[in-house]
């Protein structure tokens, strides 16, 4: 009797199952925008920052597991892992602009002190 | 059947609500995810900083992330998708605070290029200013110069006209006088006989203008100094003579001096028949010995 009503479980509960996981729609949409920040980080110099491009690279990472989780079938899994590869590109290409920032203001800086130091003679 | 089931549901029932039990209590001990301790780390770290004043908005962003996962973490424990909300949160929290210094270094590098440019414009209104300046020593130069050259050109005329003033004194004395250049200066002799009577020393009126001639040439050549020597023959005594001749030095060095020859340029000597000049045997050669002997020095 109870194996019984285990079997129906079973039998009930996989299709439901196999229907959460294979329901979720592919997240072609969020894994579409987060290459393209992958490629605005990139374009943004991201690759020129040791910390930007770190991230620049755990993006990319997720990114090419996302695609096999699609594949294998996995959408929820990889909308999430298509959110944390979103939170890495932006970040890379936030370093980025932070890193190129700095860059410019110690030029600015530079350029300034030797301005100073040459009407000073 | 559901005589018979009733103690099997139960027991099951009992076991859930045991196994719910335990999963509470483990709930409520359970520590959160590595993730999420970084991600209240990195939250906590961007709003004590830059981020606040400067990124608020990526502020808040991170502010919502961090409550979403920390919202999982009391609903679904350190199962997904706590790690992963958290893992955003983080990143969104070190966005807020990366996005907090571009703003912070483009603030640092506008100050830069502000200061930058004013000094540019100080520099040159120093050199502007170093250019008038240089303008106007050069315009004085130039002036300077101009001057100098007018009063070299004065100077040059003032010695032309000298020069002929000079010459022509020099001729007009030659009218009046012997001249002679010797190693001692120009020497000027005018006859006794002219200038005074026998054995007085006063002038004659005649020499007088002969004199007045002498100064005039004189003042119009120019000199260093002058001496006035008297000069007798050798007749009669030497301390007579010597006296004689000193007495009459004196008279033509006055009557210069009052015409114009300053009084600390011309001296007087009496050097009686000490340096004759003829014979003092014939009347002729006496005559010459009986002079006046105007000794001038040069301008050099």
């Amino acid at each position: 009797m109870l194996r019984k009503l285990a079997l129906r479980m079973i039998l009930v509960g996989l299709p439901v199952a196999s229907a959460a996981c294979g329901g979720a729609a592919v997240p072609q949409e969020t894994l579409t925008a987060a290459q393209a920040s992958v490629k605005g980080a990139e374009v943004g110099g991201a690759n020129e920052d040791p910390k930007a491009q770190l991230h620049l690279k755990l993006a990319n990472e997720q990114i090419d597991k996302a695609k096999k989780l699609i594949e294998d079938g996995d959408n929820e899994e990889a909308a999430r892992v298509i959110d944390r590869a979103q939170a890495d590109a932006d970040l890379a290409l936030a370093l980025a602009q932070q890193a190129k920032a700095l860059r410019d203001a110690k030029e600015a800086d530079e350029s300034l002190g030797k301005l100073k130091r040459k009407l000073s003679q | 059947m559901s005589q018979g089931s009733t103690p099997l549901m139960s027991r099951i029932t009992t076991s859930l609500l045991a196994l719910a039990l335990v999963g509470v209590a483990a709930c409520g001990a359970t520590l959160p995810p590595p993730e999420l301790v970084d991600a209240r780390k990195a939250y906590d770290h961007a709003s004590k900083g830059l981020a606040a004043q400067l990124a608020p908005a990526q502020l808040d962003t991170a502010k919502q992330a961090l409550d979403k996962a920390e919202k999982s973490f009391e609903d679904h424990g350190v199962d997904q998708p706590t790690p992963d909300l958290a893992y955003i949160a983080e990143r969104k929290a070190e966005l807020a605070e990366a996005t907090a210094g571009k703003a912070a270094a483009e603030r640092d590098a506008e100050g830069a290029d502000k200061k930058f440019k004013n000094a540019q414009l100080e520099g040159l209104d120093k050199t502007t200013a170093e250019l008038n300046k240089e303008r106007q020593n050069s315009e004085k130069t130039k002036a300077e110069l101009e001057q100098e050259k007018k009063a070299l050109d004065q100077e040059k005329a003032a010695r032309v006209e000298a020069e002929k003033r000079a010459a022509s004194a020099m001729a007009s004395l030659q009218e009046i006088a012997k001249v002679k250049e010797e190693a001692r200066g120009m020497v000027i002799t005018l006859s006794g006989s002219v200038l005074f009577a026998t054995a007085k020393y006063e002038l004659l009126p005649i020499a007088r203008d002969k004199l007045d001639e002498v100064a005039k040439a004189l003042i119009d050549q120019g000199f260093k100094s002058i001496i006035v020597e008297g000069h007798t023959d050798s007749r009669g005594k030497a301390s007579d003579n010597d006296t004689l001749s000193l007495r009459r030095a004196d008279s033509v060095r006055s009557y210069l001096v009052s015409r114009g020859i300053p009084s600390d340029k011309i001296t007087s000597q009496g050097l009686g028949s000490s340096r004759p000049v003829a014979d003092n045997g014939t009347a002729d050669g006496r005559a010459n010995n009986r002079r006046v002997e105007i000794v001038v020095s040069p301008i050099k």
